[in-house]
């Protein structure tokens, strides 16, 4: 596993282009979520997070398995639930909330 | 549209529909929902476990939605069809059927496309289809 930020960083990207690729065409959420480059970034731990709320910030996608499962949180009300656009504004708002980003 | 995920689909089978909307699911789409992403156990018609995602999750989704399983999708006034997909035990996809017949897909977190037949997007990411679900299509006259 890499030791720096800059390689956290690097690899993130790379395992995000690689799933973005493989889910395109999915529609089963836990589908998207077990694509192993999806895994591989929930097993790099807390270190994720900010690049997962960043990269959120950039582009709309269903980073929210991730989010919960790195965290142990789940900011989204249940009126939210569903609307993508709306459950990525509370996260990165959680996000900021939190100091991660 | 890859050949490895689409190996049925052609240049003369389908038309892209709609441009891409990472919003809604093919779920959503074919029932007719267009601003949700539908998921079992977060946004999802029946109470089932995030977990559960079986070809039986969705076919009870489509059954609280008022369908009911028929043997296959042929056109038939005056009823909407869906079909269901599946690989191993799991649902990929589900797909509905227009009222001049053809067939609408979301695909995934993509475009919506139109198709000639279920089988279409059928034979790579999908699956094939597993089951045809019917019911009777919503009025549009005024009463």
């Amino acid at each position: 596993m890499p030791d720096t930020a800059i390689q956290i960083k690097d690899l993130f990207q790379e395992l995000k282009t690689e799933w973005k690729v493989k889910s395109r065409y999915m529609s089963n959420t836990a589908q998207i979520a077990t694509v192993w480059e999806y895994q591989q970034i929930i097993g790099m731990g807390r270190p994720a997070l900010p690049l997962i709320l960043k990269e959120l910030e950039q582009e709309t996608d269903h980073w929210f398995w991730a989010l919960e499962a790195i965290s142990g949180d789940d900011p989204v009300p249940p009126d939210h639930v569903g609307d993508v656009e709306k459950m990525a504004k509370t996260w990165i708002e959680w996000g900021k909330q939190k100091g991660i980003i | 549209m890859d050949a490895r995920s689409f190996p049925r689909l052609t240049k003369d089978n389908h038309r892209i529909t709609s441009p891409r909307d990472v919003g809604d699911n093919c779920i959503a789409w074919a029932a007719e929902v267009t601003d949700r992403w539908w998921e079992p156990g977060k946004f999802w018609p029946v109470v089932v476990s995030r977990h559960e995602n079986g070809i039986g999750a969705l076919e009870e989704a489509f059954k609280s939605l008022g369908y009911v399983e028929c043997p296959d999708g042929v056109h038939e006034i005056g009823f909407v069809k869906v079909a269901i997909y599946g690989s191993a035990l799991e649902y990929t996809h589900a797909a509905r059927q227009s009222p001049n017949g053809e067939w609408t897909s979301k695909l995934g977190k993509m475009n919506d496309i139109a198709h000639d037949t279920p089988d279409d997007v059928a034979g790579g990411i999908y699956g094939e289809v597993v089951e045809f679900m019917k019911r009777p299509a919503k009025s549009t006259s005024a009463h």
